[in-house]
């Protein structure tokens, strides 16, 4: 099973109605740490996916548009190389990971990521009694001086990859469990997830649908090259300018 | 004697008394700081030389002598989602009760758990086995990966058939290379815990360090990415 599979996923900006449910989801699965205004203020808010909300447009003809961010899982990911330490690096599933107890806190990743989706802790995390039990067992806390990032909610992908050992099948594409909880928790079916490697999955039709010649498809700062694994889907929209039109 | 003999200096033995306790102090003080540098040292790599290596005292002496030896009961009637889930579990008060509703009157811990058990109060019992917070330990899959009909090998090959003789041995003490042995469930346990069914009080047996775990997932082709156990 072992190094058959490679993740990805794909956003479709045109459905993305900016509700951040996304966001909350990623926080309770992953125990992120609260982030409140003065920590967004000093640049130190932690989020592992963020909706970026943009204005297009003039009053009365005011458009909101709305694009989620989070680690592309670059192929060619600039965070990699920069490393002393070797704590982030990609795994046989195409993932970026970062290593907790490897890393030293050096922050040459964050400054090599052109998407700024790398967070710094800044400090050890703490959270309100209340929040103190839910906590998830599966994912470690990180502690103050490390980097952390998206990790397309690997404990997710483990767990269902030994729980389909376990019980002789296969794991399903689209499976809930296997699914990231930004994933689960999209009200809109903006974010799609699943194996590339897999030709009937979603992930990759959709993959070969948009990424073609008159596909919608293209990649969060494409020119880089930093051939990342979240393809992006244009919006759809008569009014929209510029590049987003279809 | 003339003015400017070289005079022996006798020490007043005040002074004598004084520099004796103070070398004497001196070496204790460097025996103590050896000592716990041999601890600190041998507790990075692996089980203490001295100190903690024995079990922690827990708030009820269980006995797993008596209930795996003299009761015969599985590993897996008491931690029973080691087979199913991450976690070996430890029973709540509730399980223990239902056999020791009737069983075990005038024995002490017997007394505390079911003073216990009617007062609706958990056991806090003290973790022998932990693994830091980053690491991600799954009971149940290293249980499926030695459980079965293993052929006994020296260099192993394939994880589905066939087990190393180290393992094999921590399992079957007279085990030999060629043989084919039934491993059950609940003796995978001994791999890593040791032969718990014949300790008084459980003690860690293997370091459980990383070096320990790299090294038996190297020796039986089990993956050794860092998310195996790392996110």
């Amino acid at each position: 099973m072992e190094g058959r599979q490679k993740w990805a996923m794909t956003v479709d900006v045109d459905r993305c109605i900016g509700c951040q449910a996304c966001v909350i989801a990623c926080q309770s699965e992953n125990n992120i740490p609260i982030s409140d205004e003065p920590l967004f203020n000093q640049r130190r808010a932690m989020e592992w996916i963020r909706i970026e909300r943009y204005w297009e447009g003039e009053f009365p003809d005011v458009k909101a548009r709305f694009i989620p961010i989070f680690c592309q899982h670059c192929d060619d990911a600039p965070c990699e190389p920069v490393c002393p330490v070797y704590a982030t690096y990609h795994n046989s599933e195409g993932l970026n990971v970062q290593v907790y107890n490897r890393c030293i806190g050096s922050r040459l990743c964050v400054n090599n990521c052109p998407y700024q989706v790398r967070y710094f802790n800044f400090w050890e995390p703490e959270w309100p009694e209340s929040l103190q039990n839910q906590l998830n067992p599966d994912v470690t806390v990180r502690s103050r001086g490390i980097m952390e990032k998206c990790t397309f909610c690997i404990q997710r992908i483990r767990r269902t990859g030994r729980e389909a050992k376990r019980d002789g099948r296969k794991v399903e594409d689209g499976d809930r469990g296997l699914n990231p909880a930004c994933v689960n928790a999209c009200p809109t079916d903006t974010l799609v997830f699943g194996d590339v490697m897999d030709p009937d999955s979603r992930v990759s039709k959709l993959k070969e649908k948009e990424m073609s010649e008159d596909g919608r498809g293209y990649h969060l700062l494409g020119s880089l090259g930093t051939g990342p694994n979240v393809i992006y889907l244009k919006k759809v929209d008569e009014h929209a300018s510029g590049p987003t039109h279809a | 004697m003339l003015k400017g003999d070289a005079e022996l200096y006798r020490p007043k033995k005040k002074h004598v008394v004084l520099f004796g306790l103070i070398g004497l102090i001196g070496l204790a003080v460097m025996a103590g700081v050896v000592a716990l540098g041999v601890f600190v040292v041998t507790a990075w790599f692996g089980l203490p030389v001295f100190g903690f290596s024995e079990g922690p005292d827990q708030p009820i002496a269980f006995p797993h002598t008596v209930h795996v030896n003299e009761v015969g009961l599985d590993c897996t009637f008491c931690h029973r989602t080691v087979t199913e889930e991450a976690p070996a579990s430890i029973p709540a008060v509730g399980l223990c009760m239902t056999c020791h509703q009737a069983v075990g009157s005038g024995i002490e811990g017997v007394e505390t758990l079911r003073d216990f058990a009617e007062t609706g109060r958990a056991l806090n019992w003290v973790r022998v086995h932990r693994v830091p917070d980053h690491v991600q330990f799954v009971h149940e899959a290293h249980i499926r990966a030695f459980s079965g009909s293993k052929k006994i090998v020296e260099a192993l090959r394939d994880r589905e058939t066939e087990i190393r003789l180290d393992e094999a041995r921590r399992i079957d003490v007279d085990a030999a290379v060629g043989e084919t042995i039934e491993v059950a469930g609940s003796q995978v346990c001994a791999i890593c815990h040791g032969d718990v069914a014949s300790m008084p009080k459980v003690k860690q047996v293997r370091p459980l360090k990383m070096a320990d775990c790299v090294n038996c997932h190297r020796d039986n082709n089990a993956p050794t990415d860092c998310t195996t156990c790392h996110y």
